[in-house]
């Protein structure tokens, strides 16, 4: 069977580059069917920036943003773009940040002026970061209340060692309580510029003329950043840990390996190949073999999270305490016959079918498709839609087996196994 | 949305058909609603509906439980099966190239499916270990608590994944006779996407000549609530206090739904919405906070829902209560009623962007006896409608709300405290 969906399916569009005098750059993707226009703002801001006591600053940050700008009041942004039938958010990674507005096409530009006014020149006055302190605080102790969310936390805490990965994105307790207006001031100084920002758009674009109009915008009004060091790149620590953990109802073991970053896109798409068909689906080697046949697990579960220093894959399989051990067996002896026989062609075939039509399902929302050229472009990469697919096919059974099954080599992993206190 | 061409069919032996064509992606998606979901679960087997709906793919017709994963995992397409309240939901996702191997399925699980005890045995489990792993998550525990207080013994009284003492007795035979009922209470197939000429044909080639004895979904009356103000407690050892405060309403599509829906707007959606700065924007209570409001074919729940830390527990109660009993106090401005219509209306766009959700939103309406216009219907409707009409919905139908509190025993202590002096607990009334 072919790994694409067969002829009939059109190309890709292409996504349309433009760089402002600055040096911001644009990324535009037409489509033309989509119901709505998708506006989306990245920066390089995410809480790897942060400084030691800075935990934290770089999500309480993306919180304040919506607190209004010198022309826009407190929840003024929201009531706008609501009122024209839109919609906002924004996501602090590791890596980056990114604020997102999906919006009628015909009221695109006016969002688009109130998303950068917003976010490029944000207020920060000291009663509303007083009050949103709070909203952060309750935000910290809803994930404290998961379980699940706190044995994850320990995992990176202890796999990345004091790399930025290891550390909370929602930042420790004490450094918020202790964080000012003005500190927060100079982290959005220091990392919203030019050089570091891109907006991306898809939709229905026909007439819109962004680039018209960015040129009179914030955007074309930021400074190039000054020069700083690049992230360290992660060097995951191999090694074993156990915690109890009270309000667990079943247990957890929790596995975490280090791949290649993101710059190197190919392998990328060789570690979803890897993830996939080790986990995703009945048939997969560790859902078949640990769930199917000897039902050990609830779930097991494989995800690859890409990240610019280098990529993770966390495994998680929820088990029944006294089957840790079995559990902890088996997932070892999966990977290590992987690592002995090179994946059969049917597996190959079925994992490529299972990427390509997640990757081609995705692109079916503008948000999504915003959110992927976007993060792609921030970072320097400019490949188009279609070259995904093509390094997809680029992965053979020996390719896999040679260049990626290695890193997951069980004695790679940091493990940790979460029971119930 | 453009739905460029939509048809109309009925399959052999009675079931619709609804093809709504969207070429360009080269993708399919197929919804097969069928009504009698965990609602219907039997006297004495809570569970059965959503156990039943996951075994159906381990194996049907032909096809070994692998042979199936072989076929829809090798296409790289996605099939799903599970039970919400009102109706069983079969989704198929795939590459409209793969139609040909793949629509098949879906009436073969329904009229031949294997029901083996082994997979049965397997299937079962897995639910047990997820009812209780959910008891990790206090808004669960919350959001179970409430279900009681609103439907109590009732068909939506459960989880859909059942309830641990039934679900541990329910076997082939209890199966078997559930899976025999499928589309006597009616059933619809939508499909949307790129579809190919023979799509038709090929949903039928897996079952020879026989037709499947099925109708249309009517209009019919669903499963009621109580009525009466309740206080459930939860105690769990956590930072924070979750807070449910909701009564059980109306069905879908009944006279007051609609002015509900837009009530849900104004107060849950989005970072406008009244709850959102209420309790968050100006008193920093929460992170979460909102309304769930489902559509339902019986009496729906309409639930505020908000966790915050256990030392503003009273405050929280009162602030929330206060939010509730406003609705019953005053109508919105008309300027609030034109921001609920807009997030109405751009919701409706949201959910119309892929063709999984184009076939997800029409099957879910015709499953309820709804017209396949209903969507855009009650766009036009809303427009119409006035406060005093949501003022009117909201006395009718939320007077007497539920608590459902879970976490720590001085946070449930105090907002007990707030709940019986406040005269929506019935205390007034007393």
């Amino acid at each position: 069977m072919p790994a694409s969906p067969g002829p009939s399916t059109p190309p890709l569009p292409d996504p349309r580059r433009h760089q402002l005098q600055n040096g911001v750059s644009l990324v535009q993707i037409e489509l033309p069917e989509a119901p709505v226009v998708c506006l989306d703002l990245w920066c390089r801001a995410g809480s790897a920036c942060e400084r030691e006591a800075e935990s934290g600053l770089a999500h309480f940050l993306e919180h304040m943003v919506f607190k209004g700008s010198e022309r826009l009041d407190a929840g003024e942004f929201d009531l706008k773009v609501e009122a024209l039938g839109g919609n906002s958010n924004a996501a602090t990674g590791f890596d980056d940040v990114h604020y997102h507005v999906l919006i009628p096409p015909q009221a695109a530009p006016e969002a688009l002026d109130l998303l950068l006014d917003l976010v490029l020149q944000p207020r920060l006055d000291g009663g509303d970061f007083a009050m949103e302190r709070q909203v952060v605080l309750e935000e910290l102790a809803q994930s404290e209340d998961q379980p699940e969310e706190v044995a994850f936390q320990e995992l990176l805490r202890q796999a990345c060692g004091s790399h930025a990965y290891g550390l909370p994105i929602l930042g420790r307790r004490e450094a918020l309580e202790a964080h000012t207006p003005e500190a927060m001031a100079a982290f959005h100084r220091r990392h919203y510029r030019a050089d570091r920002c891109c907006l991306s758009v898809a939709g229905p674009l026909a007439g819109l003329e962004l680039e018209a109009r960015l040129n009179q915008s914030p955007l074309a009004a930021l400074k190039p950043s000054e020069p700083q060091a690049a992230l360290p790149e992660l060097q995951l620590k191999p090694g074993r840990d156990r915690i109890e953990l009270a309000r667990l109802e079943a247990a957890r073991l929790l596995m975490a390996w280090q791949l290649p970053g993101a710059a190197d896109q190919d392998s990328v798409m060789g570690g979803d190949l890897l993830t996939t068909l080790l986990a995703e689906g009945r048939r997969s080697r560790l859902v078949e073999q640990l769930r199917e046949r000897l039902r050990l697990v609830e779930s097991i579960d494989l995800d690859l999270n890409v990240l610019e220093s280098g990529c993770l894959v966390l495994l998680e399989a929820v088990c029944d305490p006294e089957q840790l051990p079995a559990v902890e067996q088996q997932v070892r002896q999966v990977l290590l016959e992987l690592i002995e026989q090179a994946p059969k062609p049917a597996e190959m075939e079925r994992a490529k079918r299972l990427v390509g039509n997640g990757y081609r399902f995705s692109l079916e929302v503008a948000g999504s498709v915003a959110a992927m050229v976007g993060n792609s472009q921030l970072w320097g990469r400019s490949h188009n839609l279609q070259r995904p697919l093509e390094w997809l096919e680029g992965w053979s059974s020996e390719r896999l087996s040679r260049e990626v099954i290695p890193l997951l080599h069980p004695d790679q992993a940091f493990c940790l196994q979460a029971v119930p206190a | 949305m453009r739905e460029r061409a939509v048809q109309q069919r009925v399959l052999p032996g009675g079931c619709p058909l609804w093809l709504i064509d969207r070429p360009g992606a080269g993708i399919l998606s197929a919804k097969l609603w069928m009504r009698g979901g965990s609602s219907s679960d039997p006297s004495g087997q809570r569970g059965a509906a959503q156990l039943l709906a996951g075994v159906l793919s381990r194996g049907c017709g032909e096809l070994s439980g692998d042979a199936l994963a072989d076929l829809v995992e090798g296409c790289g397409a996605g099939l799903r099966s599970e039970a919400a309240e009102d109706g069983t939901l079969i989704s198929l996702k795939c590459a409209s190239s793969d139609a040909e191997a793949l629509l098949p399925l879906l009436l073969v699980m329904v009229r031949r499916p294997w029901l083996v005890d082994d997979q049965i045995d397997l299937e079962r489990q897995l639910n047990l270990q997820t009812l209780q792993r959910q008891k990790e998550d206090p808004f669960q525990l919350a959001h179970d608590q409430l279900r009681v207080l609103l439907y109590g013994d009732g068909p939506y009284g459960h989880d859909a994944l059942g309830v641990e003492a039934e679900l541990k007795a329910i076997g082939k035979p209890e199966l078997e006779q559930l899976a025999r009922s499928y589309g006597r209470s009616g059933a619809v197939l939508v499909l949307a996407g790129e579809l190919p000429a023979e799509a038709e044909r090929w949903l039928l080639s897996g079952l020879g000549d026989e037709a499947w004895p099925c109708s249309a979904p009517e209009r019919q009356a669903g499963p009621t609530g109580l009525q009466q103000p309740q206080l459930a407690c939860s105690n769990d050892d956590t930072e924070q206090l979750v807070l449910m405060l909701g009564a059980s309403t109306t069905p879908l599509g009944a006279p007051h739904a609609l002015a509900l829906r837009l009530l849900h707007c104004h107060l849950g959606v989005g970072m406008s919405s009244r709850l959102f700065v209420a309790l968050r924007e100006e008193h920093g209570l929460a992170y979460d906070v909102g309304v769930h409001y489902p559509a339902r074919l019986g009496d729906a729940p309409f639930v505020f829902h908000l966790s915050t830390s256990s030392d503003r527990a009273a405050e929280a109660t009162r602030e929330l209560l206060s939010e509730w009993q406003r609705l019953l106090d005053q109508a919105i401005s008309a300027a609030d009623l034109e921001l609920a219509l807009a997030k109405f209306r751009g919701q409706e766009a949201l959910g119309r962007q892929t063709s999984s959700q184009i076939a997800d939103r029409h099957a879910l309406v015709l499953g309820h006896g709804l017209p396949f216009d209903f969507a855009d219907q009650s766009l036009r409707d809303a427009a119409e409608l006035s406060p005093e009409q949501l003022l009117t919905a909201a006395r009718e139908l939320l007077t007497q709300p539920s608590l459902s509190l879970c976490g720590p025993s001085a946070a449930l202590k105090q907002a007990e405290a707030v709940w019986n002096a406040h005269s929506l607990s019935g205390a007034a009334r007393g």
